[in-house]
């Protein structure tokens, strides 16, 4: 079952404000640009989007509107019985079903135009479709318009409702119209009802709420009710009916003894009897009004309906039941006596005093200020002095807070002085232990020549690094042989080795060798040479001279030489087939804004 | 008046320095100076930023657990000013102080005593691998190989002398 909350109903619009928010809301959130040049699968599905999309919003407002309205059966028989006798029960069934057929309607005006839709075969055929659909669905609103109406004033008045929760305790106040039953409720809950001489003053119900015995009470106040029979009663006293009929209350109804309200006793105990049958169950208290302007003892004694003579008495035979239920939950525990000792409360000495004192007016000790009054100008405000300290000697003492970056306060220990000394044990402990010895032990002449040659092997390691870093790997490759021989020397000579037999070494020894045969070849040229490749290598002249007759020419062809090496020298080109373009001009560095920065250094 | 520790670095916080900043959770955070304020605002973490004393503590590279270190504790039960024992404490302080430096410096001295080890062994090593790059193999040997031809030589003629 739905909760309902009166208050909470959405707003129901106008027909024309409907149709009006509903239509702008398509033309707002749909897309609005189409061309006749589109796709028509694109056109088509455009068009169907609006038609899909009015009927979708349609659709929702009112399924909103016909959940939120209440279903007479789905509530509580009283509100179903008064919303029955405010807003007639047939008419507002008759209001949402109109609602629910017009929803009905829009979503098949949209599912038929969907439909042809798929069969538009050109922009302008499909605008017309998306008109008609539109169309039809608005049309379908404008003729809801009075159902709308009624369901709108119907929200403003439920929402206005007073809220009576049918299930919590209640007292109903019924009567005559006129005796006193909203002045009654005015005075005993904080409501405002209009109390006013003539008849019919209060024209709906009412609710106020009180505090009796730590529990909330309701209490209606009702309209008041005529004699005549069912049929004839009107809107108002059917509230009253309703309210008797359906709330599970203490009726109290009201009597004017003094018969101010314009009705005689006799009457007002002649409707009593006759809306009797509807006190059935509940609890009945007759109240007698206005007694102080006739008293009781006055009346006749043929008045026999004031059987009590009372302010109020709230009946709690309703409750009682429940009562007796949290009662069995319920047990005071009371301490029982473990001995005979007095134990009186407990009330400590400083309050005695001070309740002493303030009874007999004691001497005041005296002030500071007494004291500023006194010395005047020298007064100087010591706090210190009130101190509490085992040696009252020692009150102006400054008290040292830091020492060396330390926070005094972190040392403080009572037992400090017995920490301290087992620390200097254990410091002396250690202390015989060796542990603060230095141990740098003197390396013996072994160690100390190593740690000197590992370090020129680091050194000598390092120096190699720097030397093949600095070797010219893009110049020309040069043979092993290329490297002098005055230089491998040296080098053998810093290893250690001997080196001043240099005549009798293998390299010399070899280089002797090479160039005797080479001379030995010269003079023997008649003889034919043992091998071809010696012969060529000793007759061939160097490349440098091949081909030039004298020194003259020579110096010409070393010339031209030059010369053609001068342009590829200017440009700085390694060789002829250098043919590297350099970009010494740079575009992005030289030209142009800067993103951060600024320009006046290229 | 209290020399405070800042949260980050663990250093001290001086009165009139450094900030202090409250989490919405109630936990007050000091700083010495920016560094460590930024550092924290970046969220980092002072156990794994190496130059704080977390670091240092937390990787075993100073001293934690010592009896000199429990007495310099915040003590959250104030005691009532009595001269002698404030007397008695500023000089345990002082000797404490000396004993915790020493332990101190001992514990990082062993620390480091691994290294001097290493540092010896390397170098064994390094003149036994690479001693030919400053020395040759046979460097004074041709020397030694003549002094024994001519001490050989030598007895050959003292043995022929002695023949004759």
């Amino acid at each position: 079952m739905a909760l309902y909350n009166f208050k909470k109903i959405m707003v129901v619009p106008t027909a024309k404000e409907f149709i009006d928010i509903t239509l702008s809301k398509t033309q707002r959130k749909t897309p609005t640009v189409i061309h006749k040049h589109y796709q028509i699968h694109r056109i088509r599905h455009f068009y169907m989007r609006k038609v899909k999309f009015t009927q979708q919003n349609y659709h929702d407002r009112l399924t909103q509107i016909l959940t939120d309205f209440p279903k007479l059966d789905d509530i509580h028989p009283f509100y179903a019985d008064l919303m029955n006798v405010l807003y007639d029960k047939d008419h507002y069934k008759l209001a949402l079903g109109q609602i629910n057929i017009a929803k009905n309607l829009i979503d098949n005006v949209a599912k038929d135009y969907v439909r042809l839709m798929k069969y538009g075969d050109s922009l302008y055929r499909c605008k017309q479709l998306k008109r008609a659909a539109l169309g039809r669905m608005c049309t379908i609103l404008k003729r809801q318009k009075s159902s709308l109406e009624y369901l709108e004033q119907v929200r403003q008045h439920l929402s206005r409702l007073p809220t009576i929760d049918p299930n919590t305790r209640t007292l109903l106040l019924c009567g005559y119209p006129n005796v006193g039953k909203s002045s009654f409720i005015n005075k005993v809950t904080r409501a405002d009802v209009d109390v006013q001489p003539y008849a019919f003053t209060t024209k709906s119900l009412f609710v106020g709420h009180m505090d009796y015995r730590y529990l909330r009470w309701q209490v209606v106040d009702t309209p008041g009710i005529l004699d005549h029979p069912l049929e004839d009663r009107n809107t108002i006293e059917m509230q009253a009916i309703t309210a008797l009929a359906h709330l599970r209350a203490a009726v109290l109804y009201v009597m004017d003894v003094s018969e101010q309200c314009g009705h005689t006793l006799q009457e007002q105990l002649e409707l009593f009897n006759n809306i009797r049958p509807l006190f059935a169950n509940k609890p009945l208290i007759i109240v007698a009004n206005k007694c102080d302007v006739k008293k009781i003892t006055e009346l006749s004694e043929e008045n026999q309906a004031c059987d009590r003579l009372l302010a109020h008495r709230v009946d709690t035979k309703m409750k009682g039941k429940k009562v007796h239920d949290v009662l069995n939950r319920l047990h005071l525990a009371m301490p029982t006596k473990r001995d005979e000792k007095e134990r009186p409360p407990f009330i400590p000495e400083g309050a005695l005093t001070r309740r002493k004192a303030m009874e007999v007016d004691a001497p005041k000790r005296k002030l500071e200020r007494d004291l500023e009054m006194e010395l005047g100008d020298d007064y100087i405000l010591d706090l210190q002095k009130y101190w509490d300290l085992m040696n009252d000697d020692e009150k102006q003492d400054k008290i040292p807070e830091v020492w060396e970056g330390h926070n005094i306060a972190d040392y403080i220990d009572p037992d400090i002085m017995k920490k301290l000394q087992e620390l200097e044990k254990e410091e002396e402990l250690k202390e015989r232990a060796g542990e603060y010895d230095s141990d740098d032990e003197s390396e013996d002449e072994e160690m100390q020549e190593i740690r000197v040659l590992a370090k020129q092997i680091r050194e000598k390691k390092q120096l190699m690094v720097v030397e093949s870093k600095e070797k010219d790997v893009h110049g020309p490759r040069m043979p092993r042989t290329a490297t002098k021989v005055r230089t491998l020397e040296k080098e053998m000579g810093n290893l250690g080795l001997d080196m001043n037999d240099k005549d009798g070494s293998h390299y010399a020894q070899q280089a002797r060798r090479s160039r005797s045969i080479a001379k030995k070849r010269k003079r023997e040229a008649s003889a034919p040479p043992t091998s071809k490749t010696r012969s060529q290598s000793a007759s061939r002249p160097p490349r440098d001279q091949s081909g030039l007759r004298d020194p003259k020419m020579a110096k010409k062809a070393k010339k031209i030489m030059k010369n053609s090496q001068k342009g590829m020298n200017r440009q700085g080109k390694k060789g002829e087939a250098d043919r590297h373009v350099f970009d010494l001009k740079p575009k992005h560095l030289l030209a142009g804004k800067r993103k951060s920065g600024t320009t006046d250094r290229r | 008046m209290r020399i405070e520790k800042c949260y980050f670095c663990s250093g001290p916080v001086y009165p009139g320095h450094g900030v202090m900043f409250v989490r919405n959770d109630c936990k007050s955070f000091r700083f010495c100076r920016s560094k460590c304020h930024k550092n924290f605002k970046k969220k980092r973490n002072p156990r794994k930023t190496r130059w704080t004393k977390a670091f240092r503590k937390a990787s075993g590279k100073e001293l934690t657990v010592d009896n000199s270190l429990e007495f310099e504790k915040r003590r959250n039960i104030p005691v009532k000013y009595n001269r002698e024992l404030w007397d008695k404490t500023v000089e345990a302080m002082k000797r404490v102080e000396e004993i915790k430096l020493k332990r101190q410096a001992r514990f990082i001295m062993n620390r480091l005593k691994k290294g001097k080890q290493l540092e010896k062994e390397e170098a064994i090593n390094e003149v036994k691998k690479n001693i030919h790059l400053i020395k040759a193999p046979h460097a004074g040997k041709a020397k030694q190989m003549e002094d024994k031809m001519v001490q050989k030589l030598q007895e050959d003629v003292d043995m022929e002398d002695e023949d004759n």
